[in-house]
């Protein structure tokens, strides 16, 4: 009976016009947007590179480790974050490493291209976000209304089909119907990607593999959501309304209003703000350590490097006993900034889940790595080549470089034409995304609620099919 | 079919005592009490909101009697629909079917939700060309059907499911002076196979035509119950004006359990 059913209704949906021009429709904009991930992908991969390139160019012919200023790392695109751009292409990319304070990266990609930031990018989560929802939600506005109007209702029902049944086969007909040939279609679209020149590890095909999934536990809420709904009404038309102002408010409004609510709730100090209260202790440090630099007394006045290797010494122990007062005092105020923004985002994150697509936007952006996880994560890694960084420049200079100082070279005529500095020597920066593990545990709490919503949808259709009335 | 053997059956169709009360205060169907045995069909007359229709969806338990029962082969319908459903049959009165599907595939997929899957695509070439479907459109799609070519495959679909019982809800309304006729030749032959059949309808002369037995239903009640014996040289139209307006509802007439008629 079951089979029946599901059989039936893939070989209606199928059959259907409606079927067809949907699905290429579909199909179009899946295999464009693993194009233009792609094409993003290259892209931003070339900038990188060149990025990398001119910052070692300007570095190239120095002859002391001491000249190396303005030295920066950059993030580096991530081949999923170009299927599932999360906020990659917010986020500052750019990070000027000094050896000691705080990182603040910058140039996102939106900074540069602001046209992108418009309509933002094809991508996957949009693609599941906004046409799968519709999707089901054109192919399930009349599963039972509909039936009910053309009158093929009754005439199903007059034989022994039991309507939990029924409900059921109709439901796994749609999905298998719909979902099939779009998992294809991705499918395809993934076999694309080496052609396309985006080489995939298996980690990160594991994590395509899961955006999958969770695309298609997405669907099948908004499937569940479209019989259920159809299943109370007796009228398509109804059905159809009420399912559009459902989408509305569960695509377009909940998300933005969960976040709107929450910067409401929780008052977060604003970067500018701290910013400035940094800055005005920063220069009631110096004004200390002007009075203090005024008691700088050598102890060898007739050697000129003797001399010049204790002020460097003397301006690096004022440079690290500035550098702890304000990291202690950028720490207390990041920290508490950083307290306010984690309850923030817990209020939102929990008001914006009540919506699938806020649930499905979290766990394809965590699985990804392109979640509101990847700017902390960048700034972790950056913080830690800071601090080898500070390493090797002490081992080559003996002092941070990062402090302020003077430095004078004494050269006599005599001496050897220094040779260039190696950059090969300088650490490189390698950003290691957020391991699999993490990522999914960020996403399963999404995708059980994705999973839970199935669940709901069809029970709640299940109850609701059985008290309606089929005259 | 003789008295005798009718008396000794099961009625295969029953609705004992039926009312049914909508919760807006309506009286739909009050106090109707019938039976139908195989091999005979049942005709209720009526007018529009007689409580015809809701007679045959109470047998579909699409609506649960207020009190009372209707049963299917001795079973009541409330309390186990999906065994009473395997015993019945079912034509509205305008057949929708799929309309991406051919008719051959919209038989077989109601034959098999009917339990029936032993049918080969001969089969259902057969009993489309028994009810009359010309074999061209038999694997056409069902979009482009008239009305009269869906009710043909909608009475194949009953045959198909090959029940005892058959209930038809204005099955020859809207059908052209040949669809009609073609289909009470047919309904003349399932009775001939014994099935047992209820037909609601506003058409007096088919239903006398074909009938065994005629009720005339208003305001939910069942005010005329004769067998075709009973009604000989009446005139049928008369008769139904009168009782719908009510100058000729005799006590007897109007009892429920005034049959069952035996089929003459």
């Amino acid at each position: 009976m079951l089979k029946t059913i599901i059989e039936k209704e893939i070989r209606d949906i199928i059959g259907s016009t409606k079927f067809a021009v949907t699905f290429g429709v579909c199909a179009v904009l899946i295999l464009l947007s693993f194009f233009a991930g792609a094409n993003n992908y290259q892209v931003s991969r070339a900038r990188y590179e060149a990025a990398k390139t001119e910052n070692l160019r300007q570095f190239a012919g120095l002859t002391d480790w001491f000249s190396v200023r303005q030295h920066r790392i950059f993030l580096p695109p991530q081949p999923l974050g170009t299927l599932v751009t999360g906020i990659s292409n917010d986020i500052g990319r750019t990070t000027e490493i000094t050896g000691r304070g705080e990182l603040t990266p910058d140039d996102s990609r939106f900074n540069e291209d602001p046209l992108f930031a418009v309509f933002r990018f094809l991508d996957l989560d949009f693609l599941f976000g906004v046409v799968l929802s519709l999707l089901a939600i054109l192919f399930g506005f009349d599963a039972i209304s509909g039936e009910k109007e053309r009158g093929t209702l009754r005439l199903v029902l007059a034989n022994a089909v039991p309507r939990g049944t029924y409900v059921l086969g109709r439901l796994c007909g749609s999905f298998i119907a719909l979902a099939a040939p779009l998992v294809a279609t991705v499918v395809l679209g993934c076999l694309l990607l080496p052609v396309f020149g985006i080489a995939l590890t298996g980690g990160e095909w594991l994590r395509l593999g899961l955006v999958l999934l969770a695309g298609l536990l997405y669907f099948g809420v908004f499937l569940t959501v479209a019989v259920f709904v159809s299943a109370v009404t007796h009228r398509s038309s109804s059905s159809f309304l009420v399912l559009l102002v459902v989408w509305i408010l569960a695509v377009m409004i909940v998300p933005r209003a969960a976040v709107l609510l929450a910067g409401r709730a929780v008052e977060v100090p604003a970067v500018d703000e701290l910013d400035a209260q940094k800055a005005a202790f920063g220069t009631q440090l110096w004004r200390e350590h002007r009075e203090k630099l005024s008691s700088f007394k050598p102890t060898q006045n007739d050697d000129m490097q003797g001399l010049m290797d204790e002020f460097n010494r003397f301006m690096n122990d004022l440079a690290d006993e500035r550098d702890n007062k304000m990291q202690e005092f950028a720490g207390r105020l990041n920290e508490d900034r950083q307290n306010r923004q984690q309850v923030q985002r817990t209020l939102a994150f929990s008001l914006a889940r009540i919506s699938p697509a806020a649930q499905l936007s979290l766990a394809v952006s965590s699985l990804a790595g392109t979640s509101l996880e990847l700017k902390e994560h960048y700034l972790q890694e950056a913080t830690a080549y800071q601090a080898k960084y500070a390493q090797f420049m002490k081992e080559k200079t003996g002092i941070n470089t990062g402090g302020g100082m003077m430095v004078v070279q004494v050269r006599d005529e005599g001496d050897e034409e220094p040779e260039p500095i190696d950059l090969g020597e300088l650490p490189v920066f390698e950003f290691r995304p957020v391991g699999f593990a993490r990522s999914l545990g960020a996403a399963i709490v999404d995708l059980g609620l994705l999973a839970l919503g199935n669940l709901v949808f069809f029970a709640a259709a299940f109850v609701a099919f059985g008290r309606y009335d089929v005259r | 079919m003789n008295e005798e053997s009718t008396a000794q059956e099961q009625p295969m169709l029953e609705a004992a005592a039926l009312t049914k009360r909508y919760e807006d205060g309506v009286l739909a169907v009050d106090n109707v009490s019938f039976t139908v045995m195989p091999g005979q069909i049942f005709a209720m007359l009526g007018g529009n909101g007689a409580g015809k229709t809701t007679t045959i969806n109470l047998f579909l338990n699409f609506l649960e009697p207020t009190t009372g029962e209707t049963r299917i082969n001795g079973v009541v319908t409330h309390r186990e629909p999906l065994k009473a459903k395997q015993h019945i049959a079912f034509v509205s009165e305008n057949v929708m079917l799929y309309p991406n599907f051919t008719a051959i595939q919209n038989l077989d997929f109601f034959a098999r939700l009917g339990g029936r899957t032993e049918y080969s695509k001969t089969d259902y070439r057969d009993v489309l060309l028994r009810v009359g479907l010309a074999e061209d459109v038999h694997h056409k799609r069902l979009k482009g059907f008239s009305k009269g070519m869906r009710q043909k495959c909608g009475i194949a679909i009953a045959m198909l499911k090959n029940a005892p019982a058959i209930l038809l809800d204005e099955p020859t309304a809207g059908l052209d002076p040949q669809a009609g006729y073609d289909f009470i030749k047919l309904l003349g032959a399932l009775r001939d196979e014994g099935k047992a059949i209820l037909m609601s309808t506003h058409d007096i002369f088919r239903a006398r035509e074909i009938a065994d037995i005629i009720a005339i239903m208003n305001r939910g009640r069942l005010i005329m119950q004769r067998n075709a014996a009973e009604l000989a040289g009446e005139d049928l139209e008369q008769l139904y004006l009168q009782y719908m307006a009510g100058s000729n509802s005799s006590p007897e007439n109007n009892q429920p359990g005034a049959g069952p008629c035996s089929k003459q």
